[in-house]
Order: structure tokens, then sequence, then C-alpha cells
């Protein structure tokens, strides 16, 4: 088959090299990234969902349907139960309101419970992980219950009237995030114990935890036909709902590699383009010569087409076994740092990576190729016969309509894919404009500078449309890599900023007036700061504008069926922002209008405006307030957040409890026995594990973040290689006359390393400035996070440009030094 | 053989219409040697361009091995070249990345022929070359490329060969080599030949002579006393 030893040829030489490279680069990366990306968000949202302790939760809080857990049974879906209550324990004289977790067998679904035989131990090496709850008649209990009720490991305590064996203590539920609305330390207890303990009756508050686990799509179905038989009692918790925090730290991660697949695959993309345009260029007399030797334009179309098919298949095929082999190499070092359960990805990431290669060909390769058969025979003779191409304007516009594609595609998010591409555009215009600007104001410089500098610049303004070309695809390829960058260094940044080391890890809750100082006195003796103290007033919202809500807001608006904490501060908490109104230091507070500073989302879902009045009932009596301000809070904070702040003293006549949240290091632990002992009455709530796991979770995620930004940052250096290798025929031409006509290796090597310098100098100014335009675009529409300039990358954009550039240039051009020049004259003749 | 009528080529510029050639008619007969002779600019090559099917006439009209190319698009013209004609250009030609057996080969592969090797094999050891059949253009002199270049144009059994300054770019003692070794192969395989050439000696070579002279036909001539070709 001719177009197999063509192409076989056509490789020997050097010419498909480039292209092949390219090709599969682009396959490798996005397959890599692709497959790791599913199995890291298969695996992740598995971890995650142990967060629930299965996939999918029931919440309820009415006993459910037997005929539900026998549909589930038959569906094939794993199930447990999980009863949560508070409830009085007795041990001796003492006594104490316990939150109380009853688990049948089967529970948890997903992820392990650690206990241990040894109070207040949370060293990982005593602690046993098991996948069950305490066997009939036993009771695991939090460290805290113990000194409480002033008993040992081993000891019986009563829950109502059923005497039970303490048996472990319980360091780590799975699920324990899910309970923060039910205070108090924790007993957790078999499910069939609780019907002896007479603790459940008519009217207790219970909450009702159906846990399923299995195939997703079987799951989905199931849930979807069982949803129509729901009373108004049950909620399906997931991933979303019941961890906000966490599922934002997944989305981040998940956005960022959809971006970095993204970014991977534009530059893979440039640099096919810029090596099929090489091989077009260099194929132009080839065709003519074949022409003159009786091949009519479809045969070669053919051939040419045969030629890049067979390509595009085997170095698709190349770049996903590539891509497998990468992806393994990461899987295998993630999952090394954390144990992982990475699992089949799916045929889809690898379809994904074949079928990126053949677009990637079809849409950046074909422009530069198609007029390719069209080459006039007679061009055999007379070398200045002029070959039509297809012009620029439509390789332009199908490279963009590729591109818009792609991104489209990879990214499932159209406002990010506009941003890419707006951000694109401007970059082009803007950097067309500047560097023919810059290269005029630099002729002007070069012809006063020295000879090096001359014969540089005069180089570069000798091929200025070419320059040009080269600085945006230097440029675009710097900026899509300082994005890419800045993106995960901001991302991780932000992961670390939402929780750090002493991040608070503990609420203190209904701490009574007169316990405020000997708490805070506790807290300051062990040097450890309480994070603000807000007085909490618990109320119902009654009326809006002297009227009550009406029914259907009230169904779509939880905070109106429940009572809400009020409370009130003099100060804007630290991570509050003031989105409309004023703050009270700047108002007129003359005591005998009480105001109301109301978050965000809660307003913009009543539809409460500053100067609505609002109405709040607290035990009966009522208090109206003006809203004077709207704020914005970060939920995600770990520290104390309210839905309404008051102005000062707005509440002082109705009794206030206080609320805290404090950093308390695990070797401090039992100083929560302490305080409990000095005030029982206070609700201690545990966040470190919660906290723990979320952090070992963002570790992961940021590893996987660093790796595949490898993969992106070698796919930036083949373009920067290709561009380079792009000119080197007209460089080595050129360099070949000079050191002919006489100058010395040194001046030449001195005069291509500036031009390089200047190039890349350029290209990183610009980029700079593209990339500046894309992140604000991407802050304000797609991150969402506040605005803000990166001064650092004006200086390192530049620098970095000059250096890489000048260091590809100087070693693709190695040649011009130390081949002699007869050759080189030869070689290109 | 080769029948050229009122042939005329304009071309557009920003001058408005050049005339490159004008009014030519000559015929060639099957087995004749033709030379192309003018000076630089004269429009030898464009004419020999158009007589090899490779470009188009303005007016006027050529016929090819009995066959009009006016009445045949660039498909057909190809079909012609392959069937019928052989070239040999002053730069060779020769396709760098292939070695000199596969530049040989490769109008015998697009032709079809299963024997190509062999065929290419041969045509070379006619030239001389046998022991260079592994080395790429850049290993060979320009006389051993050229010699290449002229057993790739006789492998594929032209009827009628085309050569643009064979001799152009090659020392006066290579390119006679060169002559030598064109007009044995020409008369081995009974090829007409048709020349560009600013050469006189290559010139007195061939039967006939035509002269262009800023396009135009100056003078017919036939080289009565010239060696047969």
């Amino acid at each position: 088959m001719l177009s197999l030893k063509l192409l076989w040829r056509n490789w020997r030489s050097g010419e498909l090299r480039l292209l092949a490279a390219a090709l599969l680069l682009a396959v490798a990366v996005v397959s890599a990234i692709a497959i790791f990306t599913q199995r890291l968000e298969g695996a992740l949202i598995k971890q995650s969902n142990t967060f629930l302790g299965a996939d999918r939760v029931v919440r309820s809080s009415r006993s459910l349907p037997v005929e539900w857990y026998d549909s589930a049974g038959e569906a094939g879906l794993k199930q447990a139960q999980t009863l949560l209550f508070n409830s009085m324990t007795f041990a001796g004289d003492a006594m104490y309101l316990a939150s109380v977790k009853a688990v049948s067998d089967e529970y948890p679904l997903l992820g392990e419970l650690e206990i241990s035989d040894e109070a207040f131990n949370h060293r990982s090496t005593t602690l046993e992980r098991i996948q069950s709850g305490p066997p009939r008649g036993e009771v695991w209990v939090d460290s805290r219950l113990l000194p409480l009720l002033d008993i040992e490991l081993g000891e019986q305590l009563f829950v109502g009237e059923s005497e039970l064996l303490v048996s472990k203590v319980l360091v780590r539920e799975p699920d324990r995030g899910d309970s923060l609305s039910l205070l108090g330390a924790r007993l957790m207890m078999h499910i069939d114990d609780v019907p002896a303990t007479e603790v459940i009756q008519p009217g207790s508050r219970i909450r009702h935890n159906w846990l399923l686990s299995g195939d997703e799509a079987q799951l989905s179905a199931f849930l979807e036909t069982l949803k129509k038989e729901f009373s108004p009692h049950e909620r399906i918790m997931d991933l979303q709902a019941s961890q906000r925090g966490l599922s934002s730290t997944l989305d981040r991660g998940k956005q960022f590699l959809g971006l970095a697949a993204m970014i991977g695959l534009l530059l893979a993309g440039l640099a096919i383009a810029i090596a099929a345009q090489q091989f077009a260029r260099r194929h132009t007399d080839q065709v003519a010569l074949l022409k003159s030797l009786g091949a009519g334009a479809n045969h070669i179309r053919s051939l040419y087409a045969k030629q890049l098919f067979i390509l595009a298949v085997v170095a698709s095929l190349g770049g996903l076994a590539l891509g497998e082999v990468l992806q393994r190499a990461i899987a295998s070092i993630v999952s090394s740092m954390y144990p992982l359960d990475l699992a089949f990805a799916g045929l889809w990431p690898y379809s994904l990576g074949l079928l990126t290669g053949l677009l990637c060909l079809l849409c950046f390769a074909l422009p530069p190729l198609w007029q390719l058969p069209t080459v006039p025979p007679i061009r055999v003779l007379r070398r200045d016969i002029h070959v039509a191409t297809v012009s620029g304007f439509w390789q332009a516009a199908l490279g963009i309509a590729a591109v818009f594609i792609l991104v489209a595609v990879y990214s499932q998010n159209l406002v990010l894919t506009a941003v890419v591409m707006l951000g694109f555009f401007a970059l082009l215009a803007l950097a067309a404009g500047i560097a023919l600007l810059m290269l005029k104001l630099g002729r002007v410089w070069g012809s006063r500078s020295g000879s090096s500098w001359r014969l540089a610049w005069a180089s570069l303004l000798r091929h200025r449309g070419q320059t040009v070309a080269q600085i945006l695809v230097f440029a675009t390829a710097i900026m899509l890599l300082l994005v890419i960058f800045v993106v995960r260094t901001s991302l991780i940044e932000e992961w670390r900023y939402k929780l750090p080391d002493n991040a608070p890890n503990h609420f203190l809750v209904n701490i009574a007036q007169n316990e405020v100082e000997p708490v805070r006195k506790l807290f300051t003796q062990e040097e450890l700061d309480l994070q603000g103290l807000y007085p909490m007033v618990r109320a119902r919202l009654t009326e809006i504008n002297n009227s009550a809500p009406d029914e259907s807001l009230k169904k779509q608006v939880g905070v109106l069926n429940r009572e809400a904490n009020l409370s009130w501060t003099p100060t804007l908490p630290e991570d509050n922002r003031l989105l409309e109104g004023k703050w009270w230091p700047e108002m007129n507070l003359d005591g005998q209008t009480h105001y109301v500073s109301v978050e965000q989302e809660l307003a913009e879902r009543l539809n409460l405006k500053l100067g609505d009045q609002l109405t709040f009932s607290v035990g009966g009596l009522n208090l109206s307030a003006e809203i004077s301000s709207i704020r914005s809070l970060n939920w995600d904070s770990m520290r104390p957040n309210f839905y309404f702040l008051f102005s000062p003293g707005a509440l002082d006549s109705y009794s206030p409890t206080y609320l805290s949240s404090v950093y308390i290091p695990a070797e401090k632990k039992p100083l929560i026995n302490d305080l409990l002992r000095q005030s029982p009455t206070i609700l201690v709530v545990e966040l470190d594990l919660v906290i723990e796991q979320i952090q070992n979770l963002t570790a992961q995620v940021s590893d996987g973040v660093e790796l595949v930004l490898i993969l992106v940052l070698l796919a930036g250096v083949m373009v920067l290689l290709a561009a380079v290798n792009a000119s080197m025929d007209y460089r080595l031409q050129e360099a070949g006359i000079l050191r002919a006509l006489g100058s010395s290796r040194q001046r030449i090597l001195g005069s291509t390393a500036l031009e390089f310098i200047c190039l890349g100098a350029l290209a990183g100014f610009l980029a700079v400035i593209g990339a500046e335009l894309l992140l604000l675009g991407m802050q304000q529409w797609v991150l969402e996070t506040p605005l803000q300039a990166h001064p650092l990358l004006w200086l390192a954009g530049p620098i970095i440009g000059a250096v890489i550039v000048c260091a590809m240039g100087l070693w693709a051009s190695r040649k011009v030094v130390t081949v002699p020049p007869l050759q080189v004259l030869r070689e290109l003749a | 053989m080769l029948k050229v009528t009122e042939l005329g080529k304009v071309v557009n510029t920003a001058a408005g219409d050049l005339e490159i050639l004008q009014e030519i008619s000559f015929q060639l007969a099957k087995g004749e040697s033709l030379a192309i002779v003018g000076a630089s600019g004269s429009g030898k090559s464009t004419l020999l361009g158009i007589l090899a099917g490779l470009d188009t006439a303005s007016h006027g009209d050529v016929e090819l091995a009995g066959q009009s190319l006016k009445a045949l698009d660039e498909e057909g013209r190809a079909a012609l070249r392959a069937d019928s004609v052989g070239f040999v250009f002053q730069s060779f030609q020769l396709l760098p990345g292939l070695t000199a057996l596969e530049n040989v080969m490769l109008p015998l592969e697009l032709h079809g022929h299963q024997d190509a090797r062999q065929r290419a094999e041969k045509f070379l050891q006619r030239v001389g070359l046998d022991h260079r059949l592994e080395h790429y253009p850049k290993q060979l002199s320009g006389g051993e490329q050229q010699r290449v270049a002229i057993a790739r144009a006789f492998a594929n059994e032209p009827t009628i060969l085309f050569a643009d300054e064979p001799t152009g770019n090659l020392d006066a003692k290579t390119g006679a080599t060169i002559i030598e070794l064109l007009f044995e192969l020409n008369q081995e395989q009974g090829t007409t030949l048709v020349l560009v050439t600013h050469e006189e000696r290559l010139a007195t070579r061939c039967q006939r002579r035509i002269t262009l002279e800023a396009g135009r036909l100056e003078q017919a001539v036939a080289n009565v006393e010239t060696a047969p070709c």
C-alpha cells in the first residue's frame, strides 16, 4: 500500500515526527486527565460518601414503611438504619443527656468506625477500625461521657429502662458531620436494644436515617421511583446536601482538572496546527513533483488522507497507551500517600481520548493541509508560482470552531468556554497590535545598539508576519501555563485558608450569662482563644412588614418553619462582608428602633430589602426590627454564623445564652471534661474529626492537581518547541549565509539568543496581559472568588518567556554553529 | 507526437496583462529531439511547462501523444503525464527524505507497478549508480543526483521526455557526462525529447531547435549536421 510506504518514508525523514508527537501528547494529556479525573472523582465521591456512611441517606422524622426496606432489598441495594435522639443516661447518681445513635447490624455501609479501649486516646496505632456498630447489650461512647457519668470502660450505664455494658470508646464515626444539630456526647447502641429502653414515646423527637448503597444508576432509579411515595417528613441526603464545605472542595477540584485538561488540549492542538503548517510547507514541492509524475489531485488527496488517518489512529493509540501509563503512575502516587479506592474509569474516557486524536487532527491539521493537493504542477519548473492556501480567515474560523467545540465538550461549562474564548481573542487582538508596535519601536533602538542587537532585530523585522505569529503562539502557550499555575496556587491556598491548621474545631453552645467569665477564664488559662462570644436567642420569624409570610413561601424557606438563632455583635464578624446598607457605627442608633442585618441568600429567598420590618416571636414576646444591612458570610468557615445579627442591646431583655467556637488541640481534649464538670449545661459540638477528614481529602485532591499540572506543562513545552522548530529553516539558512560571509559563531549565537530573548520576553509580557484578563473573567464568572491582580506575574511572565524560549531556541539552532555552513546551505537549497 | 498550434500565454500582472508566449506553432514527430533555446526570460520554461501539461495555455492548443491538452482537465492531464511523460529538472527535484532507489521507485509506485523495485534498480544500474541505491540525495554529488533524476525519468518508459536545463546546475565535465547519458537512454528507449537549454553544446545534439525571443518563435532550424539522437 503506497500511502503506508509514503507514511513510513515521511516518518523516517523526520517530517511527521512533530505532528505525531503533538497528536500523541494531545491524546495522552486528555486521556490521562480524563481517566484519572474519572477515577479520582469516583473515589472521592465514594470516600466523601463515607461522610454519609452510605451513598444516599433517606432522612425522616417518622419511621419509614417496612415495604420500602423490602423493595430496596429486591432492587439489590445494601441498606442500614440508624435512629438519632437525645436521651438521659444514668450511672449511679450521675446523669447526662447524651446524643444517642442506634444502629442496625449493617451500619455503616461506607467507611469505618474507629473504637478504642482507652479514653481520650486518638493515637491511630491503638485504634481499632471496624465496619459494624456495637453488638446487642453493649454501648460505645465518647470518651468524655465516662467522666461525666463517673464510670470506666467495662462498667454499666442506663439508657432509659435498659442497663447496657460500656464496652468501647467511640473515637470516630463516618457520618458524624451529619449530626451537628444533635448536641452532646455520643452514645452508640444497637437498634434492637432501643424498644427495651422505652425512651421513645409518641411525640419524641427522633431522626430516622435509612442508609442506602449500591450501583449508582440503580440507586438513583430506585430513589426516583420511591420519591413519589415520600411524605413531607422524608428527605434524600446526598453529599451535596449534607456537606457544603466538602462538596465545594470537590467541585473546585473538578473545575480545576477540567480546566487543566482543556488547557492541555489547547496547547497540544496548537502544537498540531504548527506541525501541520510546517508539514504542508515542506510538502508543497513534493506534491508538485508527484503531480508532474502523473498523480492527479484526487490521487494525492487520497494518498495524504490515508497517511493522516493511519497516523491519527497509530498516534491516538500510542497516546492512549501513554495516557494510561501516566494516569496509572499518578494514581499509584496518590494512592500510596492516602488509601484511595480508585475504580475502573469506564470506557468513556478512553473513547474520549481516541476521539480527541481524530478531532484534533481534523480541526487543527486539516486546514493547513487542505490545499496541498491543489498545488500547481508547474511549480516544479517555477518556484515563484503562488500556492493557494486556505485563507487565513477560514483557517482561523475552523480553528476557533474546533477550540470552542473541544473546550465546551471537555469543560461541560458554557460560561467557562465563553470566558476562555473571550480571553483568547482579547489576547490575540491585543497581542498582535502590541507586538507590531514594539517591533517598530525596537527597530529604532536596535539600530543604535551593538551588532548582535542589530542583527537580531533585523531578523525579527524581516520576517515580521512570522515573528508576530510566533509571538502569538509563544504568548498563548505561556498565558495558558500561567493561568493554570495561578488557578492551582489560588485553589490550594483557598483550601488551606478555608481550613487553616488552627481553625476552630469545637463549638460551645448554651453558655449561660453567668458562665461566660468562668468559661473564658478556663480557656485563657490553657492559652486557648475563644473565637468571638455571641449572645444567642432562639426565635421564630413570624411577620415580614407586619404580615405573616404566605404558605407557599413557608414551604420553600425552612427558616420560617423553625426557630432561628438571633444574635447581636458590635463588630462585623471577621469573614462576613457587608453588601448593602450600613454597619452600626455609621448609623444613628437611638435605642428606640431595633435594627437587624440579614444574610444575603436568605434575604434573596424571602425577597427582603433594606428598610423592611421583621417581627420575631421570642418565647411568646414580639420583637420587631428594621433591616439595615445585607451581609454575605462564609458557611464553610467553621465559625458561628447567623442569619440575623441585631444592633447592640436589641436582645438584652430576652435572656440570651452564649455561643462560641474554639480551637482545641488533640492533647488538650480532656479540657472539655473540666469544662463540662464546671458547667454541665454547656453543650460541646466536636468538629475536629470532621475537619480532619476534610483536610485529608483536600490534601489528596491537591496532590492530584499538582501531578496533572506536570502533564499540562509538558504540552506547553511541546508547543514552544514546535514553534521554535517551525522557524528553523530560515534561521539556519540565514545563519549559514552569515557564517559563509565570515560572521563568528559567537556573534551568530549571540544574535540568535537575543532574538529569542526578545521574542520570549515580548510573548511573556503579552501572556501576562492575557492571563490577567482570563483570570479576571474566571474569578468573576466561573470560580466566583474575589477579583484580584497578580503583580508577581508581570515580572515572572517576561522572564520565564525569555528564559524558556531562549533555551529552546538555542538548543534547536545548535546546528547553526556545529555544522559547516556549506552543508547547511546545501541541505536547505 | 507533439503538435503545437497558435500557442499563447497571457498572465495578469499589476501593470496589466503580459503576453509571455505568442503564436507559437510547430510539430515534432515520434523519436525526434528538440532544443528550445533563448535568453533568460524569453519564455522557455513556460513553454516547456505548457507542452508537458504542467500549465495551461491562454489560447491555442497542444496535442500530446495524439491527445489535445485543451480538452483535458487537470486530472486528465495528470493521467496523460503518468502514461506518456518523463521529466528531468535543472534542480534535480529529488525528495530529500527518500533514498536514490526510493526516488526512482516513486513514479513506478504511483502508477501501481508491482516490480517497481526491480525496475528502479535496473535503471539505477544503467546510469551507473548501483552502488548508491541506499544513499540520500544530500549524500550524492550534483552529477549523481541528476543521474538519479534521469533514471527516475526513464524508469517509467515515457514516450516523450521533457528536460529543463538538465546541465544548468552542473560543471562542464559532469554536464557532458549527463548529456551523453541522456541521449544514450533516449536512443535506447526511442523517446521523443524536448529540452530547454541555453547551452549550445546541448542544443546542437538535438535534431531540431527553436529559438524564443520575448515569447515569440524566432526561428526553427533543423540541425542537419547533428549526430542522430
